[in-house]
């Protein structure tokens, strides 16, 4: 059999609990309730009862037979609520206000019984009451039985008792509806927010969820729903763009690979050429097509991740300092000045690797297109925002306004770096690394035109401020 | 000298035995994890060339066994994943070496002898002598038929490297990983100016420069 689906929700379930736990705990309320009033009545009943019985065995005791038989006969005839009944030691009635004794088996032994007692109202009607009586053989023989009439007492309990289970029934209907209520809404909430998941499931990665406002927690996992969805849209999106550009960016070497084996072949078998030539020409060109592979493999995985992996807590200033050790001898033997100058307890997030690559990156930029006299400078410091920054100076030639948007996509080589060696990738590289930690890249000018050559590029990595 | 090639791309296996044997190496060839861990059991190599993703079973995971064994073979791994944690990754399972594909056979070549010679010599060096070029570790000097030589630090670390891989040929790249603990390619060859510079604190004013360019290669330090 299968349950509607409602009644499969959590929400639901949790209603049902809460409703068992409800009707427990006012099932143990009403067996309070009726200990406490319709127990009570009885017990003062029975006390009345039990007085009775031993003011008429002192009665009998000091008066004997006839002062009890006059006793009984004067209290049966006034009008109140015990009942008496005195009987020879065979139970036969001698005296009293009801004709037999409810008590169905005397034994001899004190005995209880409750019984119904008919009585006739003022208009003429039978009432049956409740009530309850003892019977005690008395010392001697005569048999006594005293009951109270307990039937308005009982009448008021029983009514208490209707209330409350009325009040029981309507809480528990209460709760269920209300429960019912709850748990459609939340699973309206649920369903809404599967929904969206299906969606995304069957690959509709533009679905989200409602946010409807609240601040509950549908609101958070809608939030959170939506902003996964975000990421992996982003990713996916940066994947694929990685894919078309890896394709793109081969293609054009893989082509003039090609061309180059042809051509080799053709002038080799018209005796033109040494094919020797010609393979030592395809294995460089290979290691070029290589080489750019891994630069453009290396710029769109950073590009499609949403963080850069293997990160780590380090020092950019010593890892600058590190790196410039590597190139200080390339701008030294080109005759260009060069100069470090780092900051003091600078704090980087990110991936120590790709950051060191970044700024080996400027730094070779920096040494190929300063001149001779000319200055290189990489500083790291602390920008006022809090925000770390590398940063490489040159008095090179620099890049125009125009044309520093441009240089960070790859394959984009200005005019006058055509006869320098790089596939154009270098600056997208950087770009790539900082995006990748959340940093951004920055191309100025130099210190400007000094002696005829500048105005130089300054060009910097900022990262915000780690922790 | 034998060398296990463990690598399931056999033209690729191939090649690299052909570069191998023309440098006097023996070299046996194992399709796959299984097999190669078989054949390493034998203890008949000097050095192992372990493909990382392969069938059967995967060459982190052969090393690993293979090390469990105590067998301590110098481990070359090849592997496409050349990210720095998947090179973590691999050192950590017990190999000595970690060569990102694709890689230029002299590299190859370049990194088995530098580890075939680890095996041979093994012991704690402290003083390094090749020719009469001396390195005292413990005093740091160096001295060329008894002169001393003034090093920069990091030109100490890379002629200490060059002197214990001497007489083998050493590339850019291995320098640039060893000396400098980088892992990327320089775009211009940083390295041949550090190489320029020492060569000329070394060998210059003597009549056998010591610090041969190995065309195609790299680097080689010979008496």
């Amino acid at each position: 059999m299968r349950l509607p689906r409602l009644f499969k929700t959590t929400t639901f379930r949790l209603t049902l609990l809460f409703l068992a736990v409800f009707a427990t705990a006012a099932s143990a309320f009403l067996a309070y309730i009726y200990v406490a009033t319709a127990g009570e009545v009885n017990n003062r009943a029975d006390s009345q009862v039990r007085k009775e019985m031993g003011a008429l065995e002192r009665i009998y005791q000091s008066g004997g037979l006839t002062a009890l038989n006059q006793a009984v006969i004067e209290r049966s005839s006034q009008n109140q609520p015990l009942l008496y009944l005195l009987m020879t030691p065979q139970g036969a009635p001698i005296s009293g206000s009801i004709g037999a004794s409810p008590v169905a088996h005397f034994t001899g032994q004190p005995a209880w019984a409750s019984f119904a007692l008919t009585e006739t109202s003022v208009d003429g009607q039978a009432i049956r009451q409740p009530a309850r009586g003892l019977e005690e053989q008395l010392s001697g023989g005569p048999r006594l039985f005293v009951g109270a009439d307990v039937g308005e007492s009982e009448a008021y309990v029983s009514k208490i008792i209707h209330a409350l289970w009325g009040a029981g029934t309507l809480m528990v209907l209460l709760g269920l509806a209300g429960g019912l209520l709850i748990s459609r809404d939340a699973s309206r909430n649920a369903a809404s927010l599967n929904g969206v998941i299906d969606r995304a499931r069957g690959g509709d990665l533009g679905a989200r969820a409602w946010v409807r406002g609240t601040g509950d927690e549908y609101d958070e996992l809608a939030t959170g729903l939506n902003d996964m969805l975000d990421r992996l849209a982003r990713s996916i999106a940066g994947l694929r763009h990685a894919g078309d550009a890896i394709a793109h960016d081969l293609r054009s070497p893989l082509t003039r690979l090609r061309a180059r084996l042809e051509a080799g072949i053709i002038e080799a078998e018209a005796g033109r050429a040494n094919p020797n030539d010609t393979l030592h020409q395809a294995l460089e060109d290979t290691d070029g097509v290589l080489r750019t592979f891994s630069a453009v493999l290396a710029i769109a995985r950073l590009e499609a991740a949403a963080d850069a992996p293997g990160k780590s807590l380090f020092d950019p200033s010593e890892m600058a300092a590190h790196v410039a050790e590597l190139y200080q001898p390339l701008a030294e033997d080109k005759g260009v000045d060069f100069a470090i100058e780092t900051a003091r307890g600078l704090k980087v997030e990110g991936n120590r690797e790709f950051i060191a690559q970044a700024v080996a990156n400027l730094l070779d930029n920096a040494a190929k297109y300063t001149p001779a006299g000319g200055a290189i400078m990489l500083r790291t410091r602390r920008r006022a925002s809090g925000d770390v920054e590398i940063s490489v100076t040159d008095t090179g030639p620099g890049i125009g306004e125009a044309d520093r948007e441009r240089v960070v996509e790859r394959f984009v080589r200005l005019e006058n770096s055509r006869n320098e060696p790089g596939a154009g990738l270098g600056l997208s590289l950087v770009a790539a690394v900082a995006r990748a930690h959340r940093g951004a890249l920055e191309l100025d000018e130099g210190p400007g035109v000094v002696d005829g050559s500048g105005p130089g590029l300054r060009v910097a990595l900022v990262f915000p401020p780690a922790g | 000298m034998r060398l296990l090639i463990v690598e399931d791309d056999l033209e690729a296996a191939r090649a690299m035995a052909t570069a191998l044997a023309e440098r006097g190496y023996d070299c046996a060839q194992a399709p796959d994890g299984e097999a190669g861990l078989r054949e390493a059991r034998t203890g008949r190599f000097d050095v192992l060339i372990v493909d990382r993703m392969m069938p059967r079973l995967d060459g982190l995971s052969m090393v690993e066994s293979l090390r469990k064994l105590g067998d301590n073979t110098p481990v070359l791994f090849l592997s496409a994943l050349g990210e720095i944690h998947d090179r973590v990754s691999g050192l950590n399972a017990g190999g000595d070496d970690y060569l990102v594909k694709p890689y230029a056979l002299a590299e190859l070549v370049a990194r088995v002898e530098a580890l075939a010679r680890r095996k041979e010599s093994g012991g704690v060096q402290t003083l390094l002598k090749i020719g009469d070029l001396e390195m005292d570790l413990i005093a740091r000097e160096v001295r060329r038929a008894g002169v001393e030589i003034d090093l920069q630090p990091r030109e100490f670390q890379l002629l200490e490297f060059l002197m214990r891989h001497g007489g083998q040929s050493v590339t850019r790249t291995m320098l640039l990983e060893k000396v400098w603990e980088y892992h990327f390619d320089p775009q211009t060859n940083v390295i041949d100016v550090h190489i320029s510079r020492l060569r000329g604190k070394i060998d210059k004013g003597f009549d056998k420069p010591m610090l041969q360019t190995v065309r195609g290669a790299g680097y080689r330090l010979e008496a």
